[in-house]
């Protein structure tokens, strides 16, 4: 059966993402680059590079039921992917980093990506939190309901 | 509700009989109720001996190697049964299928956790611990969660 999570679960990932980005490139290029400024176009690369990392997401989608080992090895690829392509983009976009910058571009996107995925688990505990009190509540009436009868 | 029990002679003609205006979910708790009472299945423990148990105390079906267990509160049994005829035959006493291998009774389902990869992790009452896929995770949160 299919489930919203299936859906809603990459729109979460892809907000939370260009929420990251922006939060991010604001606070790297205040502290870098203060004199640069941009055009609004700017504002388009966070949902564009959140998207293009959420589409990456394909390779964490299986049909079957992977093990931990397979979950954590295709997240590890996904991280690549990401960083390959961010810092793809900039290179074809002919922007070169110092070696310094170029490694906190590194691990601020492997930032972000742990960020998104805390955010996603952090969901899943608040609606197995709501589906547990609802258990009780469950439990509860049928065990009323038996003891009514005994 | 009027409840009046009448002592008959033969135990063979003991029934219940639910007067009501109308099928309201209370009736058909009474109904599931009553009807799981008592339900016994037949297994193997020990591999040999056919042995008696009662549906109340199974935590869960699980499905190894394509044979059936039915893990009950003190004992494993083995049942000649397949995994599906267990879930459609249980279902209205609370069993519900929680990944392709495993059918688990809610009512001995502690609570749930998140896992990785949107699954949750079946804490049951007696401590084991399941898998609840991603496939079936939406399914078992409208049974207990209804419209929520």
């Amino acid at each position: 059966m299919k489930d919203n999570k299936d859906f809603l679960e990459p729109i979460m990932a892809f907000l939370v993402c260009t929420a990251c980005i922006t939060i991010l490139e604001g606070v790297v290029g205040m502290i870098l680059y203060p004199e640069q400024k941009f055009g609004y176009d700017a504002f388009l690369s966070p949902p564009l590079f959140g998207f293009c990392s959420v589409l990456l997401g394909i390779v964490t989608y299986s049909k079957k039921e992977l093990s931990v080992k397979q979950v954590l090895i295709r997240r590890g690829i996904h991280l690549l992917l990401i960083e390959g392509l961010i810092l793809g983009v900039n290179y074809v976009a002919g922007i070169i980093f110092e070696p310094l910058v170029f490694w906190m571009l590194v691990a601020a996107i492997a930032l972000v990506f742990v960020t998104v995925y805390v955010v996603l688990w952090l969901n899943d505990k608040r609606s197995a939190a709501m589906f547990n009190e609802q258990l009780k509540r469950y439990q509860q009436q049928i065990l009323e309901t038996e003891n009514r009868l005994d | 509700m009027k409840v009046s029990i009448r002592k008959i002679a033969r135990k063979e003609q003991e029934q219940v009989i639910i007067e009501c205006v109308e099928i309201t979910k209370e009736i058909r708790d009474i109904h599931s109720y009553i009807t799981a009472k008592g339900i016994e299945l037949s297994g193997t423990a020990d591999g040999q001996h056919m042995q008696r148990f009662c549906l109340e105390d199974v935590h869960y079906f699980e499905a190894v190697d394509e044979k059936v267990f039915a893990c009950a509160d003190k004992q494993v049994y083995e049942i000649k049964m397949r995994l599906y005829e267990a879930e459609t035959t249980y279902k209205e006493y609370h069993f519900v299928r929680c990944s392709k291998s495993v059918v688990l009774n809610l009512m001995k389902l502690e609570s749930i956790s998140p896992a990785l990869n949107g699954r949750f992790f079946a804490h049951m009452k007696n401590g084991e611990k399941l898998i609840i896929s991603r496939q079936y995770a939406g399914a078992l949160k409208r049974i207990v969660m209804g419209g929520i």
